[in-house]
């Protein structure tokens, strides 16, 4: 009985109708009308699978396959191989080299998690437990930049990075620096701090629903036994929140593994630091000699996060749930 | 590997340096309650030692800079001191004073010859005057007015009046003591004018300070990173391509009149095409259902299946006739927010309620959550696959051009057509069993649902007969060939398919959080609506629906901030070309390839005018919540 959900309520005979009543064919078509759910669903999830599945099939088959003929031919006909994985991994002007790239995406992603991390946990904390005049609005400013697009940040950024903030004082001449030439432009640092940048408004959000969430009487107990902020935040929330952390972490790996706009944006053309996206995006746009490595390359940079995703799902979901659904 | 080592090591000590900093400023604050004047003396050192350190970074200073910032250190150490030595309020202001002339006699005999400024004493009095109006009036709408930051907020004017209205270097020595006299006696006045700290001022002020510690971190980031140079693209926008020179609106203006942005060219083309036609004619059978519907329920117009479905369709369709004629990016972006969020949703919803309470539930929702995993680089190279289309003579490696000029090349008498005939049939006898069940049990709806759906079913049929069905057309020499699709290149459709990208990501996001939310319908509620003898659809349409409404409402601001930025996806397929520019596409060209700054700018501060009304939107149910 369960199977038949809501949507099919339309075809479904009002509960007075008893199925012992209905003759043989009504029962048959009403067993069918009763399958159309289902039905849907597995359709919907088939067209969801195919397009990855296509991938995944087709970087397993050789260069002249793939340019002859759809990845369905090769149940019948042949062509499989796992040259391309290693092709596209290694270095070399026919290659991909995808491995470097992968370690540039893990040297990208891991800091860009961990840094906003503690930053945002402390204030979550402080938004959460730590009264203070205007703490209300400061929250709400700084989680309305959540709708915040990337794009309106990113040419001051660079140029800061890039060559820092100076003011000419009007009619003098005298240049004062507001701040100093870091020369971050192409380095991993400018991705991590925009990353960083990016990420607070959310990671506070999410953080802070989970932390102002915790028993008040924890917070009075430890504070009777004389502990101060750093020491609760420290000994108490930290441990307590880890469930949440964990939420945000894989957003934010997932979300910095899988970024291109501020990778190309912040490295510009030093290709030596190029992540894994732009790796895969070059390799898109050229049609020639490495088209065939399009797919296996393409693979390889989905499967970190499928991975992630498969392994954690569950902690995803709840960190995705905690962003959205608030009583 | 050196990249990855690299980046754990310095990332790692970044970490480190941080947490050193975090706990020293806590055990710094530590200090307050208890050992008030070593806190001063700490704070007065670090102070005094980064302005030293200041000055002799911008070469003003000759000499040792360890040997300098000591003494900068050690000076403003005694100079903070120095008032909190004596009882009496007149001594203290005094010895605050005095201390601070002390001071800024040694700068005036030590500091650089080259660096001494000109006064202007009518520029320097107003400078002086702004910063204290500024500060009263901040003080006032923030908190209260302090007699010490009046005073401070005075020798910043100064300072500020000395040096940048000043011509520098051509200064004497005594305009010079007056530069820097004035600002040190009124910050040495400022601190021999507060009060003495009384136990609870020190708890207060020890509490603030923790407030700091906590969240100043974070809020440096907000402000360096988002706030700060949201106002700057702002600034830019009004600039010309080099950021020179003012240029007023003339950038917005640009996006507004240009054709590649917004082309209504072609507008008049809209109510003529078959896109158009078959909206208006769905509209029209929706109202006549809904008026049928609504004489019967007494009302004007009658909601129903019969009569929502059609116009849906119907609205759909004139929204595709509307943007499929106006071309350009703006255009683009509209027509990308609008589909991509309604169509994510509503499937979504759709998965989200099919997959409910089912067997496979889990699996079935893992397997179209996935792709909000990948990238949306990998996403559309995925779709590239999916999408290509080559030339007839040779076969189709896209999935879908396959099917579709496979379809085609199913001629009259191959086992092909045949196959697809038997199919229809039986799709043909299902539907006409449907509607014969429909009408025996007078369930006039699946009757009605049933006929209409074979009419599709039957036009298939004729295709397959007569002109044939996908991608075919007769060639040269009167045999059939293939007639591929060009996904990508052939407008405007291709925005269509790339929107697909998009939804194929999203569809998973709103099908898990609508489930949860389905899922969290009270049951008692339900069960009730069941007592009441609601059947399963009006149990739908009256409880859970309207209990879900405001989780839908979230989805579609988050999906409609998203979409609006889309960037990836069309810089991956396209690259803009083929009419399928975006604005994010538009602005990152604009910027980074042709450092047009200006129009690059404003391009990013349509995408946040665009985000506004959503951001609102936030504040508003986030003040709900929270107040």
């Amino acid at each position: 009985m369960n199977v038949a959900s809501h949507s099919n309520a339309e075809a479904r005979p009002p509960a007075t109708v008893r199925i012992r009543s209905l003759g043989r064919p009504d029962r048959f078509v009403y067993a069918l009308l009763r399958a159309v759910p289902t039905w849907a669903l597995w359709l919907l999830v088939i067209l969801w699978t195919v397009p990855t599945g296509s991938l995944f099939l087709n970087s397993f088959r050789t260069r002249d396959a793939q340019r002859a003929t759809g990845w369905w031919a090769s149940f019948t006909e042949g062509g499989w191989t796992l040259d391309n994985y290693g092709d596209v991994l290694s270095s070399s002007r026919q290659t991909g080299g995808l491995a470097q790239a992968l370690l540039n995406s893990f040297a990208i992603a891991i800091p860009a998690t961990v840094i906003p991390i503690a930053i945002a946990a402390m204030a979550a904390y402080a938004f959460a437990w730590i009264p203070f005049r205007g703490r209300e609005w400061l929250f709400i400013a700084t989680v309305s930049l959540l709708a915040l697009p990337n794009q309106v940040a990113l040419l001051p950024l660079l140029q800061l990075f890039a060559g820092g903030a100076h003011w000419t004082v009007p009619g003098s001449g005298t240049v004062v620096t507001l701040f100093p030439d870091l020369n971050l432009a192409g380095t991993l640092t400018a991705v991590w701090l925009t990353h960083t940048a990016f990420a607070m408004p959310f990671a506070i959000f999410l953080l802070h629903n989970y932390i102002s969430s915790l028993p008040d009487e924890l917070f009075e107990a430890a504070r009777i036994d004389g502990a101060d902020h750093f020491t609760i935040f420290w000994r108490l929330v930290v441990p307590l929140s880890v469930p949440a952390l964990a939420a945000f972490a894989i957003f934010q790996f997932l979300w910095t593994w899988n970024d291109y706009l501020i990778a190309i944006t912040m490295i510009g053309a030093n290709g030596a630091n190029y992540p894994a996206t732009i790796k895969i995006a070059s390799l898109a746009g050229e049609f020639g000699l490495r088209e065939h490595l399009l797919s296996a390359g393409a693979f390889v940079q989905a499967g970190v996060p499928m991975l992630v995703f498969f392994a954690l799902q569950r902690y995803f979901v709840r960190g995705l749930l905690a962003g959205s659904v608030k009583s | 590997m050196d990249a990855l080592t690299g980046a754990l090591w310095s990332s790692t000590a970044a970490i480190g340096i941080s947490a050193l900093l975090f706990l020293g400023a806590n055990r710094l604050f530590d200090l307050v309650a208890e050992r008030w004047r070593l806190f001063v003396a700490v704070v007065g050192a670090m102070s005094g030692a980064l302005s030293f350190g200041i000055l002799i970074g911008n070469r003003v200073l000759d000499g040792p800079r360890v040997l300098w910032i000591a003494a900068g250190g050690a000076i403003v150490a005694c100079l903070a001191l120095a008032p909190g030595l004596f009882a009496n309020h007149r001594l203290r202001l005094a010895v605050g004073v005095g201390s601070g002339v002390l001071v800024g006699l040694f700068l005036t005999f030590v500091v650089d010859a080259a660096v001494r400024p000109t006064v202007n004493t009518i520029g320097l009095l107003a400078f002086v005057g702004i910063a204290c109006i500024v500060y009263l009036i901040s003080a006032a709408t923030v908190g209260r007015i302090r007699p010490g930051g009046v005073l401070v907020a005075a020798a910043l004017g100064w300072t500020a009046g000395c040096w940048l209205l000043g011509d520098i270097g051509s200064g004497s020595r005594s305009s010079m003591a007056l530069a820097v006299i004035g600002p040190t006696s009124l910050i040495g006045a400022a601190l021999g004018a507060g009060p003495i700290r009384t136990r609870p001022d020190r708890d207060r002020f020890q509490h603030r300070a923790r407030v700091g510690t906590f969240l100043g971190p974070a809020l440096l980031f907000v402000v360096l990173g988002l706030i700060v140079p949201l106002v700057r693209t702002i600034y830019l926008s009004l600039y010309d391509a080099r950021g020179r020179n003012w240029v007023g609106f003339k950038n917005y203006g640009e996006i507004l009149t240009n054709d590649r942005s917004i082309d209504l060219a072609d507008w008049a083309n809209i109510f003529t095409s078959r896109l158009f036609v078959s909206g208006v004619g769905l509209l029209a059978v929706g109202a006549v259902v809904g008026l049928r519907l609504g004489r019967r329920r007494g009302r004007v117009l009658g909601a129903a299946t019969g009569s929502i479905a059609p116009a849906l369709v119907g609205g759909s369709l004139l929204m595709f006739a509307v943007f499929s004629t106006l071309r350009g990016t703006v255009i683009n972006n509209l027509w990308w927010v609008i589909v991509v969020t309604l169509v994510s949703t509503g499937l979504g919803l759709v998965a989200a309620v099919l997959a409910d309470r089912t067997r496979f539930e889990s699996v079935a929702k893992s397997l179209i959550f996935l792709p909000m995993a990948i990238s949306f680089v990998g996403a559309g190279i995925i779709w590239r696959f999916m999408y290509i289309a080559r030339p007839p003579q040779k076969p189709q490696t896209g999935v879908f051009n396959a099917v579709w000029v496979g379809l085609g090349k199913l001629a009259p008498g191959t086992v092909g057509q045949a196959v697809g005939l038997i199919i229809l049939a039986a799709l043909t006898a299902g539907m006409a069993g449907i509607c014969l069940f429909g009408i025996r049990r007078r369930q006039s709806a699946i009757a009605i649902g049933a006929a209409l759906s074979a009419l599709p079913v039957l036009y298939l049929a004729y295709r397959l007969v007569g002109p044939g069905l996908g991608g075919v057309e007769v060639g040269p020499l009167g045999q059939p060939i293939g007639k591929p699709i060009l996904f990508v290149q052939e407008g405007p459709f291709n925005n269509v398919w790339m929107m697909v990208v998009l939804i194929w990501i999203q569809t998973g996001f709103a099908m898990v959080i609508l489930s949860a939310a389905i899922k969290a319908v009270p049951g008692d509620l339900i069960d009730a609506a069941r007592i009441d003898g609601a059947d399963e659809r009006q149990v739908f349409y009256r409880v859970t629906l309207p209990t879900i409404v405001p989780t839908v409402i979230v989805i579609v601001t988050t999906l409609i901030v998203l979409v609006m930025k889309v960037f990836d996806i069309v810089r991956v397929m396209t690259n803009g070309n083929f009419g399928t520019q975006v604005i994010a596409n538009e602005m990152w060209q604009r910027t980074f390839t042709e450092f047009n700054l200006g129009l690059g700018s404003a391009l990013a501060a349509v995408l946040f005018l665009g985000v506004v009304p959503a951001m609102a939107l936030n504040v508003r149910r986030m003040q709900r919540v929270r107040l």
